[in-house]
């Protein structure tokens, strides 16, 4: 269980985030979503002791950070953006040196490791010097060194940063594993990576967070199922016009003219009405048949111009009426 | 604090710099041993030990330097400081590896008392009073570079200061004599770690000594863990 409350941290001048206050319960797998530079790994590197924050508490398990950290960090298992590895060692050494650093017992240190090796498929590497180690396993060696002392808060920074697709799929699938008895923390700006992995996710955006939803909730309310991409086949004109009939639909437009005589267009509808249905009656009535249908899926980049322009425009207006 | 310490010391040992450092110092020292001792027939050790010296002014620096340096660039510290361990014992850890290197180092001129007791006729006190100097010594430099390493992500910029810092330590008494001004050439010889190293040799156990070099020590041990806690506010 993480509570945070108040939390602020300054580079000197610089705001880095802001009066950020959200609880995270345990055993829920939740992400931190935003741009670079957004305050995702701050928030992340006062949450695991290695920054202080200017003001505000973050507590582990009801232990503060800052009054209770030796405690505190017993409970958390980070692995950082970049894995603090010791490329001289091998994966073996290193793990054993994490143990030893967190205070596992000897006697259950051997089996320990063993099993989290097999947990991320290290077992294999165990003998390599970490320097000659692909970076996809060097993520993993970073993510079996958070998982010693059986911490029960994770706390990852951007896991799948770097690696390649069937690595971040591996990866995830781990997370997930592991996600099942732990509570997870994990950062990300890419929007696909959190809604495959976490319950819930916290939009950061210039150290504040914007949104704090479940990934479909969120995903829902800002694009929503009325922004359509859909595949046509008929003659252009009298398939807008078919289309523009249609009650509820708001907006229709060209994508892409294709050779076979189809076309794609994108639709947009009145959020309360689901256009699907009528859609489909009424070009098949026409004799258009739809060949294809997507919701689109906004871009993270639209995510944030959407939230965060709301967002201004609220203070605005707040301000405006305050001025009143 | 133990893990940190033995993760250290295999470091260097996994690395060329320790075996560069030993190789260094067992040479230039039994160099000195060979022309004081074996060729010039002296039975005591101290014109060997006063001539390491200098030798430790380009030492130090050579194993000090990583220290945390090289944790700060190659950002393991975090797997430092956000482990359950206090700041002080990651220092405590730091600064035995390095001692130990110079343990090791020490041990093996220990050969040199020996060689001397077999073939003559060494007063006893001077053997002890070197080495006890000597380590005494060395726990005060290690951790003023200790510091200095912790200052700066760059191993080449802590070893050039720690070599100026050094080196200052070592010129301080002769710069102290050269003064006219008494005050300032008091503070001077109050500050030469090196000047206080000779009463050992001459036999006298100053508790005087022993606390002004164990206190430096602790002092930057000290403020080594503040710098490394204060980057967290930063």
């Amino acid at each position: 269980m993480i509570e945070v409350s108040g939390l602020t941290k300054y580079y000197g001048n610089k705001k880095a985030v802001e009066d950020l206050n959200f609880t995270i319960s345990s055993g829920e797998v939740v992400g931190f979503l935003g741009p670079n530079g957004a305050g995702k790994s701050t928030t992340m590197n006062i949450l695991t002791g290695y920054l202080s924050a200017t003001s505000g508490t973050a507590k582990i398990d009801g232990m503060d950070i800052l009054d209770d950290p030796i405690e505190a960090k017993r409970h958390i298992g980070y692995m950082p953006e970049q894995p603090p590895l010791y490329l001289d060692m091998t994966v073996e050494e290193y793990l054993n040196f994490a143990a030893e650093l967190k205070g596992v017992k000897s006697s259950s240190k051997r089996k320990h490791i063993a099993e989290i090796c097999e947990n991320v498929s290290i077992t294999h590497v165990k003998g390599r010097v970490i320097k000659n180690l692909s970076k996809g396993y060097k993520q993993r060696v970073g993510l079996a060194m958070a998982l010693i002392g059986d911490p029960d808060t994770l706390i990852l920074d951007e896991p799948t940063v770097g690696l390649d697709p069937i690595q971040i799929i591996e990866i995830r699938n781990v997370i997930k594993e592991l996600g099942r008895q732990r509570t997870v923390v994990l950062s990300s700006h890419i929007l696909s990576e959190v809604q495959a992995i976490c319950e819930r996710v916290l939009v950061i955006n210039n150290g504040t967070i914007v949104a704090n939803d479940t990934p479909e909730k969120l995903s829902a309310n800002i694009s929503g199922e009325h922004k359509m991409n859909v595949q046509i086949a008929g003659p252009q004109s009298s398939v807008m016009s078919v289309l523009r009939s249609v009650d509820g639909m708001t907006s229709v437009a060209l994508r892409r003219d294709n050779e076979d005589g189809t076309a794609n267009f994108v639709i947009e509808s009145d959020p309360n009405v689901d256009i699907r249905k009528p859609m489909f009656f009424a070009l098949a009535k026409a004799g258009y048949p739809i060949l294809s249908l997507q919701p689109l899926d906004m871009s993270l980049e639209d995510i944030f111009l959407r939230l965060t322009v709301e967002e201004d425009t609220a203070s605005r207006g707040a301000r405006k009426k305050v001025a009143k | 604090m133990i893990a940190i310490m033995k993760r250290d010391l295999r470091s260097f040992f996994t690395s060329p710099i320790g075996y560069v450092f030993l190789a260094v110092f067992l040479l230039v020292s039994n160099y000195f041993f060979f022309g004081y001792n074996v060729s010039g027939g002296a039975s005591s050790l101290s014109y060997v030990f006063s001539s390491m010296l200098l030798i430790l002014v380009f030492l130090i620096p050579l194993v000090t330097m990583r220290l945390m340096s090289e944790e700060m660039k190659q950002r393991t510290d975090q797997m430092l400081l956000t482990a359950p361990v206090r700041v002080i014992d990651i220092v405590l850890g730091k600064y035995l590896a390095a001692m130990m290197v110079f343990v090791i180092a020490l041990a093996c001129t220990l050969i040199w008392p020996l060689i001397v007791t077999m073939f003559g006729d060494p007063a006893v006190f001077d053997i002890v009073g070197n080495y006890v100097a000597m380590f005494l010594l060395i726990g005060c430099l290690v951790s003023v570079g200790l510091f200095i390493s912790s200052l700066t992500e760059s191993q080449i910029i802590a070893a050039i200061f720690s070599f100026v810092a050094m080196l200052a330590l070592f010129m301080f008494s002769s710069i102290a004599s050269a003064v006219d001004n008494v005050v300032v050439s008091a503070v001077l010889n109050w500050l030469s770690v090196f000047s206080r190293y000779s009463s050992f040799t001459a036999g006298v156990f100053s508790l005087a000594d022993i606390v002004y070099y164990l206190s430096v020590s602790v002092v930057f041990l000290f403020l080594t863990a503040r710098v490394i806690e204060k980057k967290r506010w930063a």
